[in-house]
């Protein structure tokens, strides 16, 4: 059989260690085959080709020396980094919020867990249920990462030295650009050769090949260089219409902190694709971004009616209902991700959860067994502190304290077990023991309202009311509507000011 | 001209700046002045300390204050203050001493006397408590006075004195909404409802978002069946303190009251998950389960109340109830006799479901002993209304047992076990 053939074969079979094996004795036998080398550098990629459009995290250098955003200090409901008040969403008191100010979501991806913090010092410290010490330090870090695949497949150096490839030459041969372009940006990861490459080659083709635009545009945004990216991605929607376009154009915007514009666009697409799931998804991220619930859920129902199967949205939506007092229909929506082949911890947690809230005792304890059957170091706690909840909603008290227990012991750092041991412990009048979990849980979590309060309330009891005062405005500082810390503080703010 | 005593040359300014709130500009000027005077002035260190207390920082507060008691120790005024700093870090025994210190430099303080008292309050010696706050009256006519010696009493459960002297409190200062809804809910505890409901009108008229006394008042006219009206107050309290579960219980207990069961359900449950720890919610959750037949998810929230709170017969009874109706005659037995213990011949209602349930097992005997007992308790309880539906249905028994005063009746009674009228819970009183 023709070796070249059996090769194809083998890449479209997906086969791709025997493929470049392959391609390399042809390329040993005739250097300047051109097929086999191009062939090797698709398969090459292949190996390692991650999909753009969603993978993202943004790392702290990021976050912090930001200086793309428009406004330092955004209007309410217009930015990703002051969440609006929440329209439609049940409150802080209801709904946990993440350490970015928002509820937490039903559906962990990235971005979702330690997004734009204000300061430093608030960057380093851990996200509110990522088992993770902290957030990414540089998305840059990450690229380096993936890069280094590139030396572990080639013992005998790399395949194409870029430092010595004739780029002009590569760029106006169309048929062997492409795919050399694809393999530096995803293999070898070298973005300012790959902007070389692209710029030379879409000038070659006089600006008329829209690919060449969105990939220029790829190579700006993994530079940083944003306005630059937009543009690129909007010259080529105008040669051609595609979803990947919109989806990169959307993402430049969020992180330009623009999310009306990008929703505005994810629209646009939409007119021109109707139904397009992976844009209804966009927009739903976008508002769960900032905080709007309401159309969050909507329009990730709309995503439900085109793909039926999408694990995001159910997710989502039946967080969203069990958070509003309907834990039954959070439960069909649960049942039906596991009818779907979802089989793990969170999945089961949450359906015991549901179970217990809408009463029907007999499934809970078996989902949670479940749940720490198949539960990892990384989840075990938060199954347990759920569990200790369970505990407390049928009023065993001690079981509670175990389950808590537990919580911590499988993670030290969880803070909301902390502040639940507290509470026990005061119930039990043990108020030194209780004092010291709360501070634990507030020092791990300082978004957490809950915390503050207690601790407030526990030392203006006591007579404390210096540590009163300072936790309360603590406390109001994470949760501004917070009516008894608000009411704790007028009460001190009263004595204080008596002469 | 002649430049003024340099210590004292910018206090008007300072003070200026001091009752203007302008803190920033004023710590300035201390600051300036403070290095005039090589930390010699008076009023500046005493202004700094005043800003540092409204800051929260009373540790700072406190060194500086005693600063101004050594540059001035003949002052009572700085000596005030160091023991206000003192009871603020919850230091009462040494706030205390100060305070008698200072009571020797002056006759007849009030602040002396009513500081004095609270501190006694957090020490738990309420007998001295009253001493100072009394003398602290006798001084001067003060409604903090007043209320703090209304803790005092409530602390000792002697409502009667506690009302005694909020009715002091609102005769001194009648549009004090505080004073006023405290005293309606201590007139509601004794059950004195004319005169509660009439107070905590007034706390309304004066302050009409006063979350307690519309939760107080809310409560009492469901207690009259008014409903409607009750919700549309309790819409103002939710808007005000959309997490309170108190109101969420009591807004549940409502739509109970309509006939809504499933948004009681709701509603209680949001309080039951924003105060789990609450036994009524979870007593209130067990009625609603039980009236709509659901008898496991009854039994299980009331077994978490009883879990919560192990001394409440009524709660003993309503789960007796629900083990009669989940099949399970040995336990519910054992309940019933739970709370007839517990209840020692008091609530009548637990001794006639204990004779009703008796009765269906076919315990003759056992059924006729707490039919007696529960004639012996209405009897106990005299003037008090008795429920038309446990008429009825003691009507019915009694001659069903052959005992009681009534003739004897050939029908059998079917009988029927009722849950007792709604409990109101009314807010938590702190």
């Amino acid at each position: 059989m023709d070796p070249l053939f059996l090769a194809y074969s083998y890449f479209r079979r997906r086969k791709y260690e025997q493929c470049v094996e392959l391609c390399s004795q042809l390329l040993d036998k005739n250097p300047y085959d051109q097929a086999a080398w191009s062939l090797k550098t698709r398969a090459l990629t292949e190996q390692v080709y991650i999909d753009e459009v969603d993978v993202d995290e943004e790392g702290i250098a990021e976050l912090i020396m930001d200086d793309n955003s428009i406004a330092q200090v955004a209007r309410p409901g217009t930015s990703l980094k002051v969440p609006g008040t929440g329209q439609g969403a049940p409150s802080q008191g209801v709904r946990p919020m993440s350490q970015s100010g928002r509820p937490l979501t039903g559906f962990v991806r990235p971005g979702t867990q330690s997004t734009r913090p204000g300061t430093m010092e608030q960057a380093i410290r851990t996200p509110r249920t990522a088992h993770t010490a902290r957030p990414v330090t540089s998305a840059s870090g990450r690229y380096v990462r993936l890069g280094t695949a590139s030396m572990l497949s080639s013992p005998d150096g790399p395949f194409i030295n870029l430092a010595r490839l004739n780029m002009p030459k590569y760029s106006a041969r169309p048929n062997l650009a492409k795919s050399l372009f694809e393999y530096i940006f995803h293999h070898e990861n070298d973005v300012r050769n790959a902007l070389d490459l692209a710029s030379g080659a879409t000038e070659a083709c006089q600006f008329q090949d829209w690919w060449w635009k969105v990939q220029l545009g790829k190579c700006y945004y993994r530079l940083g260089m944003y306005r630059d990216a937009e543009k690129q991605f909007k010259s080529a929607l105008k040669q051609q219409d595609m979803v990947d376009t919109y989806l990169y154009l959307c993402k430049v915007y969020v992180r330009l902190d623009q999310p009306l514009t990008a929703v505005e666009v994810y629209k646009q697409g939409l007119q021109r694709f109707i139904g397009e799931a992976s844009l209804l998804t966009g927009i739903a991220r976008v508002y769960e971004g900032m905080n709007d619930m309401s159309n969050t859920v909507q329009f990730y129902k709309d995503v439900l009616h085109q793909d039926n199967m999408s694990i995001e949205a159910i997710a989502c939506i039946g967080t969203h209902y069990f958070y509003t007092d309907q834990p039954e229909i959070a439960l069909k929506f649960y049942r039906r991700l596991l009818q779907m082949g979802v089989y793990n911890t969170e999945l089961f947690n949450n359906l015991g959860l549901c179970c217990f809230y809408a009463q029907q005792y007999d499934m809970t304890l078996t989902c949670f067994e479940r749940a720490l059957s198949l539960a990892s170091d990384d989840n075990m706690s938060d199954v347990w502190y759920n569990i200790g909840h369970v505990a407390l909603g049928i009023g065993d008290l001690t079981l509670a304290y175990q389950s808590f227990r537990l919580a911590l012991a499988s993670n030290n750092d969880h803070a909301e077990a902390y502040n639940n041991l507290g509470v026990l412990e005061m119930k039990k009048g043990r108020l030194e023991m209780s004092r010291a979990f709360f501070q634990a849980a507030f020092n791990l979590a300082p978004h957490m309202y809950e915390p503050h309060y207690n601790f407030a309330s526990m030392s203006d009891k006591v007579g404390d009311l210096q540590s009163s005062f300072n936790a309360a405005r603590r406390a109001s500082d994470a949760f501004s509507d917070h009516m008894d810390s608000k009411q704790l503080l007028s009460s001190l703010r009263k004595h204080f000011a008596m002469l | 001209a002649p430049e003024l005593a340099i210590f004292e040359r910018r206090n008007w300014l300072i003070h200026l700046h001091f009752v203007r709130k302008e803190y920033d500009t004023c710590k300035v000027i201390v600051k300036e002045q403070l290095a005039e005077t090589n930390g010699m002035c008076e009023y500046a260190v005493y202004v700094q300390a005043l800003i540092l207390r409204q800051e929260g920082r009373i540790q700072e507060s406190l060194e500086l204050f005693q600063t101004c008691t050594l540059l001035n120790p003949q002052s009572v005024d700085n000596l005030k203050q160091v023991a206000r700093s003192l009871f603020l870090l919850a230091r009462h025994k040494a706030a205390i001493d100060v305070y008698n210190e200072a009571a020797k430099m002056t006759e007849g303080d009030w602040e002396i006397s009513h500081n004095k008292g609270v501190c006694y309050m957090y020490l738990k010696n309420p007998e001295q408590a009253k001493v100072c706050l009394k003398e602290a009256i006798s001084f001067n006519r003060n409604e903090l006075s007043y209320i703090m010696l209304g803790k005092v009493y409530l602390a000792e459960k002697d409502i009667h004195m506690a009302i005694d002297v909020y009715k002091r409190a609102v005769e001194f200062s009648p549009e004090n909404g505080e004073v006023l809804t405290t005293l309606g809910l201590l007139y509601m505890q004794t059950g004195q409802f004319q005169k509660a409901f009439e107070h905590l009108g007034n706390a309304l008229t004066y302050d009409p978002c006063n979350v307690k006394a519309i939760l107080a008042a809310g409560s009492m006219m469901q207690h009259h069946g008014d409903f409607d009206v009750a919700l549309t107050k309790y819409r103002v309290a939710a808007a005000e303190t959309p997490e309170s579960p108190p109101l969420w219980n009591n807004i549940g207990m409502c739509f109970f009251g309509k006939k809504k069961y499933v948004a009681a359900i709701s509603c209680l449950k949001r309080a039951n998950y924003l105060a789990p720890f609450d036994w009524k919610i979870l007593y209130n959750l067990g009625l609603v389960h039980l009236s709509m037949q659901q008898y496991a998810s009854a039994f299980h929230f009331l077994s978490a109340a009883i879990n919560l709170r192990p001394k409440i017969p009524a709660l003993f009874m309503l789960l007796a109830v629900a083990l009669t109706h989940l099949d399970d005659p040995d336990n519910a037995r054992e309940a019933y006799e739970q709370a007839a213990a517990m209840d020692g011949d008091k609530d009548p209602m637990v001794h006639l479901n204990y004779a009703v349930f008796l009765y269906n097992q076919g315990d003759r005997r056992g059924a006729q002993k707490q039919f007696n007992s529960f004639e012996t308790a209405t009897k106990a309880q005299g003037n008090v209304e008795i429920d038309p539906e446990m008429l009825e249905l003691s009507s019915k028994l009694g001659p069903a047992l052959q005992v009681g005063e009534s003739m004897v009746w050939q029908q059998k009674a079917k009988a029927e076990v009722k849950p007792p009228p709604l409990p109101q819970v009314g807010l938590r009183t702190h």
